[in-house]
């Protein structure tokens, strides 16, 4: 199993997590770490960097962020080095939602590549959406 | 090869490049160039890299050791690229001042030393060489101090965060 690791600004991760057991139940194999302003970035480096040693079961770790460019995403791009990790920015709960989906033949870069075309795929501007039906 | 650059801000964070810097102050001041010094960043492949992923490619983004980048540009008020200037520590930004990167105002937005003797605000904990690096800025050079990590929030007044450290002239 692949683990996934979520860090976020603030406790958004969390809150996406208990969004998404309410929907889908208990989600295994995943961790959240926040990211806030009153913490030293040495800190939050260690702490990820131990969250992703925990989540590593042998096929590596699947880090989601909120924003690229970001300190969450910044850090967890710094562990890319160990080619143990994936990171995928701008996580949304139909990410979350398709994490259980994971087939075991997945390598950690198909799995990235899926999560984020899901994530891509599910936004939509509603209007369009009912325009599309109305002319179909 | 000097390059004239319009400094808007100058810029203490630890974070260096993030989410405020991008989101808040490019826009703000509308940024053009991004300059980030330190260090250990300049010259590590790896670290460079992450940056520059991160930094939009309309902006200039140029990555110097505080020596190299003191001594290789011009910097002017209204002439060149609307430049954003990042600094890791107050140490580096000092030992730029005294290489003759003149500013007159220096925000502070984040920074956390494991021994802070002062804790400014939720973002800003100081210890003591910095707290007298930034005496030296504010009382010898006339530096105005800022502390605020996004242009759109109130700016906590340095003098006041270290009236229970030390006496300054208000």
């Amino acid at each position: 199993m692949i683990g996934v690791l979520i860090t976020t600004h603030g406790n958004l991760g969390n809150e996406l997590i208990k969004a998404a057991e309410l929907i889908k139940g208990p989600l295994s194999d995943i961790l959240h770490i926040s990211v806030d302003q009153s913490r030293n970035v040495e800190d939050i480096k260690k702490e990820i960097g131990n969250a992703i040693k925990k989540l590593d079961k042998g096929k590596g770790v699947l880090v989601l962020t909120d924003l690229f460019g970001g300190t969450p995403s910044n850090i967890s791009l710094s562990f890319m080095k160990e080619q143990k990790v994936e990171v995928v920015t701008g996580v949304n709960l139909p990410m979350l939602l398709k994490l259980s989906e994971v087939k075991e033949s997945m390598t950690l870069r198909e799995f990235a590549c899926f999560i984020k075309e899901h994530g891509q795929k599910n936004i939509y501007v509603a209007s369009e959406l009912l325009s599309k039906k109305a002319l179909g | 090869m000097a390059q004239d650059l319009n400094i808007e801000l100058v810029r203490v964070d630890n974070r260096l490049v993030h989410g405020q810097i991008l989101e808040s102050w490019v826009p703000y001041v509308k940024a053009q160039c991004i300059i980030v010094v330190d260090d250990n960043i300049a010259g590590n492949v790896f670290d460079e890299t992450v940056i520059r992923m991160a930094v939009p490619s309309e902006i200039d983004l140029i990555i110097n050791t505080v020596e190299d980048f003191a001594h290789n540009y011009n910097f002017s008020h209204n002439k060149g690229k609307n430049t954003i200037v990042l600094f890791r520590s107050i140490r580096d930004v000092c030992k730029a001042y005294e290489l003759g990167f003149h500013f007159d105002k220096l925000n502070i937005g984040n920074i956390h030393h494991e021994e802070f003797k002062v804790c400014c605000s939720p973002s800003v904990f100081l210890c003591d060489t910095e707290i007298e690096d930034i005496i030296r800025l504010l009382e010898n050079d006339g530096v105005v101090v800022e502390l605020k990590r996004v242009p759109r929030e109130r700016a906590v007044n340095i003098r006041e965060a270290l009236k229970g450290y030390c006496n300054l002239s208000p």
